[in-house]
């Protein structure tokens, strides 16, 4: 939405006044520099959004704009729409943005993007987890910056786990599996995750590429062809399989991770996948009927360990932009300690920074940002391409099919792997 | 058994019948009755099971919060009314001379061009997307209500023109035969004789026309960005979301209904006897 | 002349220039890189890919079946709507209302509507049905594939039915009564008045409803978008969400402009074919 708060065209206008009169020359100069807009394209809230468009940071966001010249105009877009928004301004060769937001498209959007992540200042880059450019790196260039520290880690009914007898969550696929079958009873699920969506970060294929990695697999081999083709393939299909008499058997028809949060916090299942967000809606009493029973835990390792996926939610600087520069310092600006620190205290995303995430205040709001942390030392790979929406797509179909009992284990990933390859052979 | 009783039918077939139309409002009105209800219900209402029903529950929270959070609705309001008025303006007045022609004058290849017109609407959207929004983006008229009001004639044109030509198929000979004796040309004719005739059809028309535009979801998903944005948009926004509140995504879906549900009911008779009279002839 | 003109231009304009881009795309393979549309021609390529392609034959398959039993059904639901209406019984202006309503409702907003109703947890036909004691465990509903193709014919016919019961409504209302006194002079019961009276006059009412239904059959979105995205395992993914979601999300313009050309050519196709078959062939009106 496009805010023409007054009060930022005259807080601009003083500060520019003010700058004028009080500076010396060359820094007058500075300040009446040329006003330029930056057209910034974010998800709406209360999916990760940047000052000005969620509610947070709006005064330092003012003066941002007012030191810096710019106006910045926001065009927010539900979540599942973004992609497509993007691609059909890119493919037309109109797209208007200065920034935008990225979730495992950079690879994809790779020819419109601009590198601009190798030149932030180093002691912003020595903040970050060093994998937080792993999605965003392309042919050793960094296309854009991950903004908030987001992986799958394991959420669950504390109370429940209890009252089944066990006082730890699941460390293990065995115990995950055991787990999941004490809860489910009187109605009740051990597991719940939506599998709906075969697509994306967030589909069926992403969560089963976690359960890959637990297996000590991988997707793609030395040359881009698919190796997944394997015992650790096919033993995390099977391992979700095994899941499924445990597992809402609404799940097949959530096409959102909102869907099958709600299962949880209406307290119908005991344990999911879930990112980071999820703490603030468990904490919310208009949301969530378990508030104070919620808790987070690493995901369960398998044979190789434990391992997730990550949300990579990056800002991106489009090649058509007239302002890189500016919208490098708009970046650098979101990615600042302070608004960073705002970004999980008032909104629930937690921050990328590492610096941030050891603050104690941060520590105490959002208690699962140490599990995270904990998570991030296992692998997190999203085995991001620039065919990822179309490899989900046929990896995620197939096991939906093995899911519902139509195909073995071993027959989904076999079919999975032949359909990935044509893809990666078609893009040549 | 006398001519009545066969139209009537007896105790039986009326009673059938009266099943009949019982089952009918069921169907009919069951789920826009849950729409309406849902909205007026808290959150914690809608997630028991069954929903609770109970009278504490029921709020305008819903409404308030829709209506105050997004600026969007109502921005979107005003957009999707300006479209559709616009587009079924334009529809109207180009579409009801070319059915005029089409059905009265000599045209060469009348039925040709009609089916044809009519063969436009087989087009899926999606194979016209891309390249629509090329040169709309081309021209600099992208997130414009205008332009996305012209884009909506590539399917209100041809409706109108099939509905209208139906209904001017059906006016008898003599009226442009009259008129012609009395002195009045073609456009005079159309203009003072046929037209005033035909506004059952053409309200018709005009309402389907406006309600085709307001509810029309992916041209305006393509065209717009922030300020030409239309209501369906809105609607989609808020089931996109990472929590869904149901109640407000139901009061938003309310919201957007409501005027178009109120135009077809106050134009129930227009609409009804215009697809009578024009449908038949087509 | 000039009447015709400026609509056949407008069309002309709006129409012409996608339609022949999306055929010419349909011959090329196109590809995003370097900031640019990179196309190149293929001939027949994207054709014959299509072909041996088993997503695209299920969408097919889901699409036929899906057209075939829409058209069906709202076509008998709608001539026993209208009939019911027809019925002295059934003149009360409120039933015309009820007729209204579900059109008049957006797609987008009617899919949401549904998602709702049929939500596997809170949704309201799981809290009624157990209620009565019809089911013992909430259902999912839209979670096998032949179950969430269903019910997207279930929702799809809801919303449809109401129009073309209009349509049907307005053709049994031009029955001129006169043939249904003649039947009765005939010694004709109801059932025999309505084979045949009641059916050949509605002939051509039965043949527009039926041309109309089609067409519309096939494009569905809004319905498939909301509802199930596809799923599940492409089970209601039809050939017009399977364009899109390879323009779209794949970005592979061709391929999805062959798609479209092909939903575009099958409706036309099936279109003249009813046309043709049941259009009645009587002398038309005084021009």
């Amino acid at each position: 939405m496009v805010h023409n708060f007054s009060r930022r065209h005259v807080l601009k206008a003083a500060s520019m006044a003010g700058a004028a009169t009080a500076l010396p020359g060359f820094l007058a100069n500075q300040a009446k520099a040329q006003a330029a807009t930056l057209n910034v394209f974010s998800p709406l809230p209360p999916d990760p959004a940047p000052p000005g468009a969620a509610k947070f940071s709006e005064e330092a966001f003012a003066k941002w704009q007012a030191d810096n010249g710019a106006t910045v105009s926001y065009e927010m877009l539900a979540w599942p729409q973004l992609h497509d928004r993007m691609a059909t301004a890119f493919a037309s060769g109109a797209a208007p943005w200065d920034i935008t937001y990225n979730c495992g498209w950079v690879p994809e959007f790779q020819s419109f993007l601009t590198p601009y992540a190798d030149n932030l200042p180093k002691a912003l880059v020595d903040d970050l987890p060093p994998t937080s450019f792993a999605t965003t790196t392309i042919d050793g260039k960094r296309y854009g910056a991950v903004f908030t520290l987001s992986l799958l880690t394991l959420f669950y009914n504390k109370e429940q786990l209890e009252q089944a007898g066990f006082k730890e969550p699941p460390k293990s696929w065995d115990e995950l599996k055991a787990c999941a079958k004490e809860l489910t009873k009187d109605g009740r699920f051990g597991f719940v995750l939506n599998y709906g969506d075969p697509a994306g970060i967030g589909g069926t294929a992403s969560y089963w590429m976690v359960f890959l990695q637990q297996a000590g697999g991988k997707m793609y081999g030395e040359d881009g062809l698919p190796v997944f083709k394997s015992d650790e393939g096919v033993a995390a299909l099977q391992m979700m399989v095994d899941l499924m008499p445990s597992t809402d058997p609404g799940s097949i028809s959530y096409a959102g991770i909102n869907d099958a949060t709600n299962v949880l916090l209406a307290g119908r299942a005991g344990m999911m996948m879930n990112w980071p967000f999820m703490w603030n809606a468990g904490s919310d009493p208009k949301q969530s009927q378990i508030v104070g029973k919620l808790a987070s835990a690493v995901l369960p390792a398998g044979p190789k360990g434990s391992a997730s996926i990550d949300g990579t939610d990056a800002w991106t600087i489009t090649k058509a932009s007239k302002n890189q520069e500016k919208a490098q310092k708009l970046i650098e600006f979101y990615l600042d300690a302070e608004v960073q620190k705002r970004q999980v205290l008032d909104t629930g995303w937690l921050p990328i920074r590492l610096s941030v995430l050891a603050d104690p205040e941060v520590q105490a709001k959002a208690p699962n940002a140490a599990v995270v942390l904990e998570q991030a030392k296992h692998p997190y790979d999203s085995f991001v391409t620039a065919d990822y929406n179309q490899v989900t797509v046929a990896v995620g179909t197939e096991v939906q099919k093995a899911l519902q009992g139509n195909k073995t284990a071993a027959q989904a990933i076999a079919d999975a792997s032949e359909a990935v390859t044509a893809i990666v052979k078609r893009r040549g | 058994m006398s001519f009545a009783r066969l139209q009537h039918g007896g105790p039986l077939r009326q009673t059938f019948i009266g099943l009949g139309l019982a089952l009918f409002v069921l169907w009919s009105a069951a789920p826009v009755l849950w729409l309406v209800l849902s909205s007026l219900l808290e959150q914690k209402a809608l997630i028991a099971q069954p929903p609770d029903l109970s009278f504490a529950n029921f709020t305008f929270e819903n409404f308030s919060t829709v209506i105050g959070a997004a600026a969007a609705l109502g921005r979107g309001i005003v957009n999707s009314l300006i479209v559709a008025l616009f587009s079924t303006a334009l529809a109207l007045a180009l579409g009801a001379p070319a059915a005029y022609a089409l059905a009265r004058l000599s045209v060469p290849r009348a039925d040709a061009i009609s089916f044809l017109i009519l063969a436009t609407q087989m087009l899926p959207g999606i194979a016209i997307a891309i390249p629509l929004f090329i040169v709309i983006s081309r021209l600099g008229l992208i997130d414009n209500v205008l332009s996305l009001g012209i884009v909506y004639l590539s399917f209100n044109l041809p409706i109108v023109i099939w509905i209208l030509r139906g209904f001017f198929l059906g006016i008898p000979a003599g009226i442009e035969k009259a008129a012609a004796i009395d002195g009045a040309g073609t456009f005079a004719t159309f203009w003072h004789i046929v037209l005033p005739i035909s506004l059952p059809p053409l309200s018709a028309a005009a309402v389907f026309a406006f309600v085709e535009a307001w509810n029309e979801f992916f041209f305006a998903l393509i065209l717009t960005r922030q300020q030409a944005q239309t209501v369906p948009l809105v609607i989609a926004n808020f089931a996109g979301q990472y929590q869904t509140v149901f109640g407000q995504m139901m009061a938003a879906a309310v919201i957007s209904v409501a005027p178009v549900i109120l135009l077809a009911v106050l134009f129930r008779n227009q609409i009804i006897r215009g697809f009578a009279d024009g449908m038949m002839k087509g | 002349m000039f009447f015709v003109a400026p609509a056949l231009l407008v069309l002309l304009a709006i129409l012409f220039y996608p339609i022949v881009d999306s055929i010419l795309l349909a011959l090329q393979r196109v590809q995003l890189a370097g900031g640019e549309v990179l196309q190149e021609w293929v001939g027949l390529g994207n054709f014959q890919r299509l072909f041996g392609d088993a997503v695209f034959w299920k969408a097919a398959l889901n699409t036929a079946y899906f057209s075939f039993m829409e058209v069906a059904l709202v076509t008998l639901i709608s001539l026993g709507v209208a009939l019911l209406l027809n019925h002295p019984l059934g003149r009360s202006g409120l039933y015309r209302i009820l007729l209204i309503v579900p059109w008049a409702i957006a797609p987008v907003a009617n899919a949401v509507l549904w998602k709702w109703i049929l939500n596997a947890n809170y949704g309201v036909l799981n809290g009624l049905l157990k209620s009565m004691g019809l089911i013992d465990n909430y259902q999912v509903w839209l979670g096998t594939p032949f179950s969430a193709l269903n019910f997207l014919l279930i929702v799809d016919v809801w919303k449809s039915v109401p129009f073309v019961a209009l349509l049907m409504l307005a053709g049994l209302q031009r029955v001129p009564q006169s043939l249904y006194r003649a039947a009765y002079m005939d010694g004709a019961g109801p059932w025999q008045s309505f084979l045949n009276v009641t059916l050949p006059t509605m002939r051509g009412v039965i043949a527009i409803a039926v041309v109309l239904q089609t067409i519309w059959s096939l494009r569905v979105f809004d319905l498939v978008f909301v509802l199930t995205r596809g799923g599940p395992a492409d089970a209601t993914v039809l050939l017009n969400f399977l364009a899109y979601r390879v323009t779209f999300n794949f970005l592979d313009l061709g391929y999805g402009s062959a798609i479209a050309n092909i939903i575009f050519a099958l409706t036309f196709l099936l279109a003249a074919l009813y046309v043709w078959l049941l259009w009645p062939r009587e002398p038309r009106g005084a021009r």
